[in-house]
């Protein structure tokens, strides 16, 4: 019994164990091997899919047509301008509410809230991003959109905001805007998680530094605490984005989807994720059909690239402030 | 430089996996015989899922149907991953021939309704072809417009935005209420068109029969269309459609089947079967925005020919009589010459 216990560590294991080890070793990395290779495979596969089912569609209507603004399953018109417009716009909205948003909460967890607090908020926001998005939407179709129609819209068009075309017109309970709240609610989980992340692992001498040298609570976080997290905030945000690029079932609900380029933000449009979706399963024709992989094949090119841009920005920030 | 190298390689053989897995994928999916295997339609789905039990009683063929849309239903029978596919819409020409030796047969038929949201309106509102077109394009947009107002007589129509609500989902329900619009209104024809999925110029989309029921739940003054079983099923208020008789017709049974009297006593080929828009002889009681729907089958079926040709028929015939109760009216006699001849037609083949 003791014998086992106080082992001299530094004496010679016996042949087997040692081998036992190396097996164990050899298991253990070919397993790792396996895993990274199959995600690079898959990667690689799924993107060859896309594009050989697209295929059809790349040579029909070549690169012209990314800025097309027609689709039309009848005269078999098909252009990707309407989707990419609703895309963008929805997720640049999130995107432009979320972010201040995001990095509020994270300040009030990490700041401002006693711990007693802190905790169980933290835990509620991060459940916001368990609801399953087709929930989500259906909340949008049932309950959120009518909000939107009735009391959200009016009372922006009330306001000196209502000049702006973008928010003209009729209000209606699903459009582009009440897509884009959606979206808004799905990535501020994702993106105020991250920020308080960061905001925690601010070294606290930093901070204690700037207020000793007199800085207020406010200028201390703008000017330390921001500038030591502005990569991750970065990458936060451009994560944020790319989930709602890629987002198809709660945006395929509230949006409305009409194939039209809207002049206002509260009336219909479609999405790229959306489209997919809803015509893929129902497409009639091998022109439509490779013409929704052609959509498909935008939205990764667009989705990797968003992924690409937030990893070199962070490379570029770290960079810079090693330099300092 | 090594890395690069690697992941280059990597690459490389995903794609060469990937040709590879392309040419394999056809051999999948097909079972033993004595069960088939479908798939199309959602539309017909309530009657197919009473046919599936009632079929195995009755001829010892299990049958697995799954409802993903008219659009896969000949995408996959044209691939053959699939015995039978179904669909609300007859192929085109173009997928007919795509589908190299496929026979599309009537097995279905069901009235379109058009229900709507109109709080404090208790007295069905009455609409008729031209009116719906209207509103559709976008011509109508309120519903004390005058030309509503005139086939209302007597009802206070509020002042209230319609909200044309469609489906967003490739649809046999679009197929169907477009092919109807499209007969009434030449406008209607050459701006938006007959499709499972079309550009409607107003109004906003949902998906599934679920959806726009949703829609229109949630939205006072809304418009939609999804078929009479569903309409009936969820108790919504649904429009009475003025007919070429001038009588003003529900989608019930009776309803849809005297919409057929003008079919040919001989029905010979599927174009004919064209029953929206009953002409006036048909009747006040004639409704005139119905559909079949149809069963597409390889003509070469290999060793699941004689399970085909036994549950088409059984489904065309006995399979008939489980309709009703789900607002599907049973297939009318005339089309009986031409089924029996199409479903011979399903052999073993070479």
């Amino acid at each position: 019994m003791t014998s086992t216990a106080y082992e001299n560590p530094a004496a010679p294991e016996s042949d087997l164990r040692r081998r036992g080890i190396r097996l164990g070793d050899l298991l253990f990395r070919g397993i790792a091997v396996a895993a990274a290779l199959a995600a690079t495979v898959l990667l690689g596969w799924i993107a060859f899919k896309v594009f050989d089912l697209a295929w059809p569609a790349i040579q029909d209507f070549g690169l012209s047509f990314v800025w097309t603004d027609a689709w039309d399953p009848v005269t078999n018109e098909f252009g990707a301008l309407i989707f990419i417009y609703g895309t963008v716009v929805t997720s640049m909205i999130a995107l432009l509410i979320a972010t201040p948003l995001s990095i509020a909460i994270a300040l009030f967890l990490t700041e401002i809230a006693p711990r007693k607090l802190a905790a169980p908020i933290a835990t509620m926001v991060e459940l916001l991003a368990a609801i399953p998005s087709v929930v989500l939407g259906l909340w949008g179709i049932i309950v959120f959109g009518p909000w939107v129609r009735d009391h959200l819209e009016p009372w922006i068009q009330d306001t000196p905001l209502g000049w702006l075309p973008q928010f003209s017109g009729e209000p209606s309970a699903s459009g582009i805007f009440t897509a884009a709240l959606v979206l808004t609610i799905m990535i501020i989980p994702i993106t105020s998680a991250i920020c308080r992340e960061l905001f925690i692992r601010v070294p606290k001498d930093l901070t204690d530094g700037a207020l000793a040298l007199g800085s207020t609570r406010w200028e201390s976080i703008r000017g330390v605490m921001f500038a030591y997290a502005a990569p991750g905030i970065v990458a936060a945000v451009l994560l944020g984005l790319g989930r709602a690029f890629g987002e198809a079932i709660a945006v395929n609900q509230t949006i409305g989807n009409r194939n039209a380029i809207p002049s206002s933000w509260f009336e219909p449009g479609d999405s790229l994720g959306s489209k997919i979706a809803s015509e893929y399963v129902g497409a009639t024709s091998l022109e439509q059909a490779s013409s929704i992989l052609y959509l498909a094949a935008i939205l990764m090119v667009i989705s990797l690239a968003t992924n690409l841009v937030a990893q070199f920005i962070v490379v570029r920030f770290e960079r810079a402030r090693r330099a300092v | 430089m090594k890395r690069i190298l690697a992941v280059s390689l990597v690459v490389l053989a995903a794609v060469a996996l990937a040709a590879f897995a392309g040419r394999t994928q056809s051999a999948s999916a097909k079972p033993t015989a004595g069960s088939l295997v479908g798939t199309g339609a959602t539309f017909p789905f309530p009657l197919i899922s009473k046919w599936i039990p009632a079929a195995d009683n009755a001829l010892g063929i299990k049958i697995t149907y799954s409802a993903t849309g008219s659009g896969a239903g000949i995408a996959q029978i044209t691939a053959r991953t699939v015995d039978f596919g179904a669909s609300d819409a007859p192929l085109s020409p173009d997928q007919l021939a795509a589908c190299k030796g496929c026979v599309v047969i009537p097995w279905a038929l069901a009235g379109m309704s058009v229900p709507y949201n109109l709080p404090g309106v208790s007295k069905r509102v009455i609409l008729n072809g031209p009116v719906l077109a209207n509103i559709f394009l976008g011509n109508i947009t309120n519903w004390n417009a005058a030309a509503i107002r005139a086939l209302n007589p007597g009802v206070n129509l509020p002042d209230t935005k319609i909200t044309v609500v469609y489906r967003s989902d490739g649809s046999g329900s679009t197929y169907a209420f477009t092919n109807y619009l499209a007969t009434i209104s030449p406008q209607f024809k050459s701006k938006v068109g007959v499709n499972t999925s079309v550009n409607f110029p107003t109004g906003t989309g949902a998906r599934g029969s679920a959806g726009v029921a949703g829609v229109v739940k949630s939205t006072e003054g809304a418009l939609t269309y999804v078929d009479a079983a569903y309409s009936i099923a969820n108790k919504f208020q649904f429009a009475l459609i003025k007919n070429r008789a001038g009588g003003n017709a529900t989608p019930g049974v009776r309803g849809v089947q005297a919409a057929l009297c003008d079919l040919p006593a001989k029905v010979t080929a599927l174009p004919q079967l064209k029953i929206v828009d009953p002409p006036a002889k048909c009747g006040k009681r004639a409704y005139p925005i119905s559909t079949f729907t149809y069963v597409v089958v390889p003509t070469s079926s290999g060793d699941k020919a004689a399970d085909l040709r036994k549950f088409v028929y059984w489904a065309v015939t006995a399979g008939q009589k489980f309709g009703p109760p789900l607002f599907f009216v049973p297939l009318p006699k005339s089309v009986n010459g031409f089924n029996y001849r199409e479903i011979k037609k399903i052999q073993a083949g070479s």
